[in-house]
């Protein structure tokens, strides 16, 4: 569930405060047209996202590159229009109320369009492991991803607040650099398309921006939000204290009630941020922690044999043996009693697909640790897929013998 | 004035750099040059070329299975074309991690699918020239340029539209300049068999090739960086 709640944020966060920060400009400055307009372009985002999401995953007509190529290159040109279409508003007349919210609405519209879909297919690409939504884990899941989405949310609601409460010149200047650090990580992705579809040669100086942008892709998140975060700071020092006038106690209260409503948003907004870089940094960090297999139990050593007695595992649980080389490496192998019956699964503790990552078990199955396959316990002991490596053993007089020179020959799996 | 000038300046710029791109995308496969590439043999000996060569490499969209025609197909990004080995042509692509069958459908957490591509050239085993190769142990590796290893293990064998391979859907979440690595084991190791006999024999033996012992060709100058499938 964390893990999807952290790549549901990460992947919409961008998108939340870009949307947030246009809305919010928009209903400022453009007070008739602004909020509808813009919010007609976010919503028209999410409906092109939910068609792109069925297109990429239930047809082959969808290159996800290219596509991708063409929204932030149709972001970088409206980009431009929309500030010759603001610097334009009073020759424009009429006009100006219009064009400049209808270009700022495709920013969003676009944006969402990019970063929605894979959220959206996300539940189709946990059913292709969970096989069915009754499961336990996809509910979770499904849950971690509404959460993601719920939070993101709540980010644009406060960035829209936080922005609109915003007093010239620092509302176009927020908006601006919130755009510009999306247009910067929108051209070193259309490079890095670019170098990988051949549509261009590479050279070094071109590879190495891509490899740099790509390798540091969170520092654009991280921007956005160190921007955002900026807002709240900004808002408390505007409504430290009450700088307009007014004429009777009516319009004092009114005037404590905005200062109030600004302080308010601030916090929210300063929450959300604290709490995303907590998310992107700490708690991603947690959820994509590696499992810690289960210990090494004793076994003996009998006449070139590791001996395992069945008593040792007939629980039916995931038992983990090992034998420590000349050279110092633990050869592991592990043995499970098979469901309903009296058969033994035993294999190496590696498998030829993944290496040494080793298996565990999660309610009452064993999983890869590295790919997270689900192995049928059944077959364990049989070649094939992710199954563990097969290793020669023996049974007799209740006791598991496993040759030491068949593991031996599996040192190299270890190291 | 100027400001305005400047603007349509821009635009014109902005819109003449989508037209191109546009006018790329139009074609199903776009010709690059490759980066220089080595190919070796460090372990047999095998006719593997050693000094650095030029080769062309396409980003292409594969070929799909018969009467699927609403489909664009997939596109496959080349690493290295037809590096000759023993008598084993070999050519490296990748693309989007793929579901596979045999409780293989976890996509999640892998960057690519990447794939050896392995086909006969002239030899005495009885493989047509271009033919699949079967039954052969498949090995990878991928080294950063830091010399650390990226990701390791053995293909697995399966079919896509455009027919078997070898294959694995492979974790590389770093953008680096990578070498890659296979090594062939005999499809003898498997369990492959050969007729002896002059009559239906086609007159050669693994060891011919696999004498030095396994097979490996080994490609630098990868320059990769994930995509967004």
């Amino acid at each position: 569930m964390l893990k999807y709640f952290v790549m549901t944020c990460e992947a919409l966060l961008t998108a939340a405060i870009l949307t947030g920060a246009c809305m919010g400009y928009a209903s400022a400055h453009y007070r008739k047209t602004g909020k509808p307009i813009v919010l007609i372009g976010a919503l028209l985002g999410v409906l092109g996202a939910g068609v792109m999401a069925f297109l990429k995953n239930a047809t082959k007509l969808i290159d996800t590159s290219l596509w991708n190529m063409r929204n932030f290159i149709a972001a970088a040109i409206i980009l431009v229009l929309f500030f010759v279409a603001s610097a334009l508003r009073r020759p424009l007349k009429t006009a100006g109320e219009y064009i400049p919210p209808c270009l700022l609405a495709l920013l969003p519209a676009l944006v969402i369009f990019y970063a929605l879909p894979d959220v959206l297919a996300y539940p189709y690409v946990i059913l292709l492991t969970e096989k069915s939504v009754l499961s336990t884990n996809f509910l979770l899941k499904t849950i971690g991803i509404i959460l993601g989405i719920c939070m993101c949310l709540l980010v644009v609601v406060a960035v829209y607040h936080g922005m609109r409460r915003m007093r010239n010149p620092f509302g176009f200047v927020f908006l601006t650099l919130l755009l510009l650090a999306n247009t910067a990580r929108q051209v070193t992705a259309v490079l890095r398309i670019m170098l990988t579809k051949r549509m261009i040669a590479s050279n070094h100086t071109l590879f190495a921006i891509a490899k740099f942008s790509s390798n540091h892709e969170n520092w654009f998140t991280f921007a956005a939000i160190l921007i955002a975060l900026v807002i709240p700071v900004i808002l408390l020092i505007q409504n430290a204290k009450i700088t307009e006038t007014y004429h009777n106690p009516a319009e004092h209260r009114k005037l404590r009630k905005k200062q109030r409503m600004a302080r308010t948003w601030s916090g929210v907004i300063m929450a959300c941020m604290v709490f995303s870089i907590l998310n992107l940094t700490g708690i991603k960090a947690y959820a994509n922690r590696e499992i810690e297999l289960s210990p090494v139990e004793d076994s003996l050593i009998e006449d070139g044999n590791v001996v395992v007695t069945f008593e040792q595992v007939e629980d039916g649980h995931l038992h983990r043996f090992a034998y420590t080389s000349d050279d110092g490496v633990k050869i592991r192998f592990i043995v499970i009693k098979k469901p309903n019956s009296s058969a033994y699964g035993i294999g190496l503790d590696a498998c030829d697909i993944c290496g040494e990552t080793g298996y565990y078990e999660k309610d009452g199955q064993v999983v890869c640790n590295l790919c997270d396959v689900v192995m049928n316990i059944n077959t364990i002991g049989f070649k094939g897929g992710c199954n563990p490596i097969v290793i020669p053993y023996n049974i007799s007089n209740g006791k598991i013998y496993v040759p030491i020179d068949g593991l031996l020959e599996y040192e190299k799996e270890f190291k | 004035m100027k400001k305005k000038m400047i603007g349509i300046a821009l635009i014109a710029a902005m819109a003449l750099s989508v037209t191109a791109c546009g006018n790329t995308n139009n074609e199903s496969s776009t010709t690059a040059e490759a980066p220089e590439t080595t190919a070796a043999d460090t372990t047999a000996a095998a006719d593997s070329e050693t000094e650095a060569e030029k080769t062309e490499a396409e980003v292409k969209t594969d070929a799909l299975a018969p009467g699927d025609d609403d489909a664009a197909g997939f596109t496959e990004y080349p690493i290295f074309e037809d590096e000759e080995v023993g008598f084993l042509n070999v050519s490296a692509v990748y693309f989007q991690p793929v579901p596979m069958s045999g409780g293989n459908e976890n996509t999640e957490d892998f960057n690519i699918h990447l794939e050896a591509d392995v086909s006969a050239l002239e030899n005495n085993l009885g493989f047509g020239v271009g033919d699949w190769v079967p039954y052969m142990t498949v090995d990878y590796k991928i080294i950063a340029s830091s010399g650390d290893t990226a990701a390791e293990g053995s293909f697995m064998v399966m079919s896509a539209s455009d027919g078997p391979h070898y294959g694995a859907n492979v974790k590389l979440p770093d953008a680096d300049t990578y070498s890659i690595e296979f090594t062939f084991h005999s499809p003898e190791e498997n369990g492959y068999l050969l007729h002896t006999d002059a009559e239906t024999g086609p007159g050669g033996s693994f060891e011919e090739y696999f004498k030095d012992g396994n097979l490996k060709v080994t490609y630098e100058g990868w320059d990769y960086v994930p995509q967004e499938w």
